[in-house]
């Protein structure tokens, strides 16, 4: 019985895999892609109106101190505390924010719908979000606006329509862009490559891949993807997939995309105790602290991140510019404090700059 | 003597709620407000749903570890029928309750017909219809219901949340079927004893199997009405919401071995947990905080229900 | 539901008395068997598709990667056969991460950083213990408190921070010692041990008697509660060797919860034969099956199954061995 179930479930599974044609690469999602140019032109950007939500009857909160929350994905992982740092920074350094992050303890869409919901009854000035999922959360977002709370994302968006404005932390075609370009560099034109990111519906880590897939195709063609796995945000498993990988591909596997935070650490620890440094190149999304063992031993060249702690003081000064009323819809900048002006793209969000990219010598500048 | 000993953990349960409302709402004057209760009632649905039949279903002395992965399937096949299949929406809400329902029915059978325990049946179902869920959508989400569909999750009928409604319907249904009818007695009677019920020629296995099934209804409904509340589907869906509706269960004072417990007592421990999360959070505390807050009460209130009696389970 | 493990074992003792080596082995050892033969089939057969499945890297992955969850289930099984769930297991083992990396890192001696988390589990479990033993609470409660407070002190405590910079000799789980990885050693011994315990020592025969009827075990002199207790605090020992392993794996510690670690481990015990009703199985049984699970995982990254269907395969593979050990039961009897 349990061997026709599951050639019939096999047989499922081939023929939906072939139905959902969308992205090539297993992982990504099937919105449309926009690769940018090989080499360093900039992508010409579409002007686009303002898109963004406003709140129905907000008081008057110029000058005023705003009471802020700011909900996470999740609370306990390193880049959300890093964030968590860069808002509580900013709130100092403005002085009119009490901002507190709370969030939920698993990367649940209920939980932070709920907290956020909650947040709304308590009376909040303002709401900084990072969406676990850009739908399910764009509801009780558009309540926030409706009982006059302004609403300000970061790193995940929610639908454009139930938020003021989005800060977005690096395009997603850009991202890729500066993935792949490094993997190419370390491992060449014609190497081959897997991913491990942390599951098949988390949407920003769908997008980037996607997006690395339609460049790889443009760009560097000839690269080879091989497959992508799944290691939920759990450092362990991530480190025996990607020792899976390793044993599977043998000489084959060139080198492996760290898709988050969790998963790029723990693929080059699994290439450093396999002592394949130097064979199978890590290219991935991390946090500068946990991956200084790997970078300062030499078996990572180069981690890719934009600076968390940046991206959350961006996020509570565009709050605070949002409040006093000086990021009006169609503005093309925003002053942020030490981080000047940030450009406004896409109608409705604020673009805090290229990603930075991590090596041996500027890792031990950053403590996040 | 089991009456009573019903009585007496709910009242101790029900004043130990009359006291967390009236503290919390001296903390935050927002915190008992018609509003904010009703909005409460909204988001504890779900949960509440299977938790209702999770009640049932301890009560005999077992377990559905599955709920929430039947949940995830409903959730998907509710996108996946209407947009990749093509029905309307009605139609495939029914349709994925019914596929949630036999997922209930089949964890029936592997425990009846099987005798597989029923912890080890679901902890199996629970990754099996998780992958399900996860295959079948190829972790792709469905949007863009039509208005009409968000009644169900977002509007209120008679200014009181549409779900709610179901849940009371439910909670109503389910304390009439287990209290008063013979139904509900062979419950009991399972789960205290299982081999005199045979002897007494009760439909043991017959009850288990609509017991589960019936499990694999609500965790069904709860689905739809969640994918209405959030207006999209996941495949990771309900993820862990099993442990919620237990815990509400076993606060409610149904004992984990069988024989005891009702529906009030699990509607009381929902709403006390309920009230706990977001009268704290009103007052200030954070997240983690009330998390552990929810343990601590959880344990204290069995131990203090077990020290009242002095004839604790087993 | 005391009265089938009754039911069980005494057709398991009647069993033992028949002869023949083969049909002695399937009744003592019935489940073992069934999931010994599974991970064999499965070697095979993945071998056979792709050989590198059984190169010495990957089998070190296998067994070496997953050996914690083997050991922390050896604890599990013992509290499943005495009738008892924990399932804060996870959110301990997360918990006693963290304090012992913690530790490494503020420079105290490696070995205090290994064991004093050790005895800061058997403390928390021997609480838990005591609740379910004297307090009269079912486990599941007590485990189910026990996970949210774990779960949300973890958080509010480190937020999240990562522990780097752990001392090289810290790292434990990633030694060899005579070739053989540290964690596989520590598997087997563990195992081994604890299976020699529980079939040729009183005290752990008597944990059968307690799972398996506690009436008869308290009518024959058997202190069941403080027997509970100990259990409790035997299985926060092997909690503890399991965070060792855990927590020395990589060069970093991410002092969360790791998702859903008590159902893998809870699936590891109960697959392997620790029957839920009490009263039967065997930590050999808990730890094939930790094997099991590890060599799933693997395989079906080596033979291309699509992976948006490796959960569904896995939960059919865990079905399908459930319900081979309940037909192969039903048949027996």
């Amino acid at each position: 019985m349990g061997r026709t179930l599951l050639s019939a479930l096999l047989a499922l599974s081939l023929s939906t895999g072939l139905g959902h044609a969308a992205s090539p690469w297993t992982g990504g999602d099937d919105l449309p892609t926009n690769p940018l140019a090989c080499d360093a032109t900039p992508a010409k950007a579409a002007p686009k109106p303002y898109d963004g939500g406003q709140p129905s009857k907000a008081p008057d909160r110029k000058g005023k101190t705003l009471n802020v929350v700011d909900v996470p994905k999740l609370v306990g992982i390193g880049y959300f505390n890093a964030t968590s740092k860069g808002i509580a920074d900013a709130a100092k350094e403005m002085g009119t924010m009490k901002a507190k992050t709370d969030g939920p303890s698993k990367a649940n869409i209920d939980d932070q719908i709920t907290l956020i919901d909650n947040y709304i009854t308590s009376g909040v000035d303002g709401i900084l979000f990072a969406a676990n999922d850009p739908v399910a959360i764009s509801p009780v977002l558009k309540k926030a606006l409706q009982a006059g709370i302004n609403v300000v994302g970061y790193d995940a968006n929610s639908e454009p329509g139930a938020r003021q404005w989005f800060v977005n932390q690096a395009e997603f075609n850009g991202i890729a862009k500066t993935m792949v370009d490094s993997m190419a560099a370390e491992i060449g034109e014609e190497g081959a490559f897997a991913i491990v990111t942390s599951t098949f519906t988390t949407p920003n880590q769908a997008r980037w891949i996607a997006e690395m897939a339609a460049y790889q195709k443009k760009c560097h063609p000839k690269m080879k993807w091989l497959e992508t796995v799944e290691a939920q945000e759990d450092n362990i498993l991530s480190f025996n997939q990607s020792n899976t990988l390793i044993n599977k591909y043998g000489d084959e596997l060139k080198g492996i995309f760290g898709m988050t935070s969790v998963a790029t650490p723990a693929a080059a620890d699994a290439v450093t105790q396999a002592k394949k440094c130097g064979q199978v190149a890590v290219v991935g999304l991390a946090t500068p602290n946990a991956m200084k063992p790997y970078v300062s031993s030499g078996c990572v060249k180069s981690v890719v991140l934009w600076n968390p702690v940046d991206l959350g003081y961006a996020a509570a000064y565009v709050l605070r510019a949002v409040a006093d009323g000086t990021l009006q819809p169609g503005a093309t900048s925003v002053k942020a404090g030490r981080l000047g002006e940030l450009k406004v793209i896409n109608g409705s969000e604020v673009l805090l700059g290229s990603p930075t990219v991590f090596t041996k010598d500027n890792i031990n500048n950053f403590d996040f | 003597m089991t009456l009573r000993s019903f009585i007496r953990h709910e009242t101790l349960l029900a004043l130990l709620l009359a006291l967390v409302l009236v503290v919390l709402s001296l903390q935050s004057d927002k915190f008992l407000t018609v509003q904010n209760l009703l909005n409460q009632g909204r988001l504890m649905t779900e949960t509440g749903l299977i938790a209702i039949a999770m009640t049932f279903v301890i009560a005999t002395g077992g377990i559905d570890l599955s709920v929430g992965s039947i949940l995830g399937l409903s959730a998907i096949l509710t996108g996946v029928f209407w947009q990749n299949v093509g029905l309307p929406l009605s139609v495939t809400a029914v349709a994925a309750i019914a596929v949630g329902t036999i997922a209930g029915l089949v964890n029936g059978i592997i425990i009846t017909r099987f005798k597989v325990p029923p912890l080890i049946a679901t902890l199996a179902t629970l990754a099996l219809y998780r992958g399900l869920a996860e295959g079948i959508s190829q972790a792709r989400s469905v949007r863009g219901y039509p208005e009409w569909f968000y009644v169900l999750g977002q509007g209120s009928v008679l200014g009181v949340p549409t779900q709610l409604w179901i849940l009371l319907l439910a909670a109503v249904t389910a304390s009439i079927l287990l209290a008063y009818t013979r139904y509900g007695r062979t419950v009991y009677v399972i789960g205290s004893n299982e081999v005199t019920a045979r002897f007494s020629g009760l439909s043991v296995e017959g009850t288990k199997l609509a017991l589960y099934t019936a499990s694999g209804f609500t965790a069904a409904v709860a689905a739809v009405i969640f994918v209405s509340r959030v207006s999209t589907t996941r495949s990771d869906m309900g993820t862990g919401i099993e442990l919620d509706a237990i815990t509400a269960v076993v606060l409610g004072g149904t004992s984990i071995f069988g024989g005891r417990g009702t529906v009030l007592g699990t509607v009381i421990g929902l709403c006390l947990i309920q009230a706990l999360k977001n009268g704290l959070l009103l007052a200030g505390v954070k997240g983690d905080g009330t998390i552990m807050l929810i343990g601590a009460v959880l344990i204290l209130a069995i131990l203090a229900s077990n020290l009242f009696e002095r004839s604790g389970p087993r | 539901m005391a009265v089938t493990g009754v039911e069980l074992s005494s057709a398991r003792l009647q069993r033992n008395r028949r002869s023949g080596v083969l049909k002695r082995l399937m009744s003592d050892y019935g489940q073992e068997v069934v999931v010994f033969a599974a991970i064999i089939t499965l070697f095979v057969v993945v071998t056979m598709i792709n050989p590198r499945f059984v190169s010495a890297n990957n089998l070190t992955s296998i067994f070496a990667g997953n050996a914690y969850i083997a050991v922390a289930a050896i604890g599990m099984s013992m509290v499943i056969i005495t009738g008892n769930i924990d399932v804060s297991v996870g959110a301990l083992i997360g918990v006693l991460a963290t304090i012992s990396g913690t530790l490494a890192v503020a420079g105290y001696p490696i070995w205090v950083a290994w064991f004093l988390p050790v005895l800061v589990g058997m403390a928390i479990n021997a609480v838990i213990g005591v609740l379910v033993a004297y307090a009269k609470i079912p486990s599941i409660v007590v485990t189910l408190g026990a996970l949210s407070i774990l779960r949300g002190g973890l958080i509010s405590v480190t937020g999240g921070t990562w522990i780097s910079n752990l001392p090289p000799d810290f790292l434990i789980a990633q030694k060899r010692l005579l070739g053989v990885p540290v964690p596989l050693i520590a598997m087997v011994v563990l195992t081994l041990a604890a299976a020699a315990w529980m079939r040729y020592f009183a005290f752990g025969r008597s944990l059968y008697a307690l799972g398996g009827n506690p009436e008869a075990a308290v009518a024959s002199g058997i202190p069941a509660e403080r027997r509970t207790v100990a259990v409790f605090i035997i299985h926060g020992f092997f909690a503890g060797l399991a965070t060792i392993l855990f927590a020395t794996q990589l060069q970093v510690i991410q002092s969360t919860v790791p998702p859903n670690l008590e159902l893998t481990i809870i699936t590891a015990a109960v697959i392997g034969g620790a029957s839920i009703l009490g009263g039967s199985g065997t930590v050999v049984g808990s730890t094939l099956a930790a094997i099991l699970f590890a060599a799933i995982g693997s395989a079906l990254i080596f033979t291309n199954v699509s992976a948006y269907w490796f959960r569904a395969v896995i939960g059919l593979l865990i079905l399908a061995t459930v319900l081979a050990d309940m037909l192969r039961r039903q048949r027996s009897t």
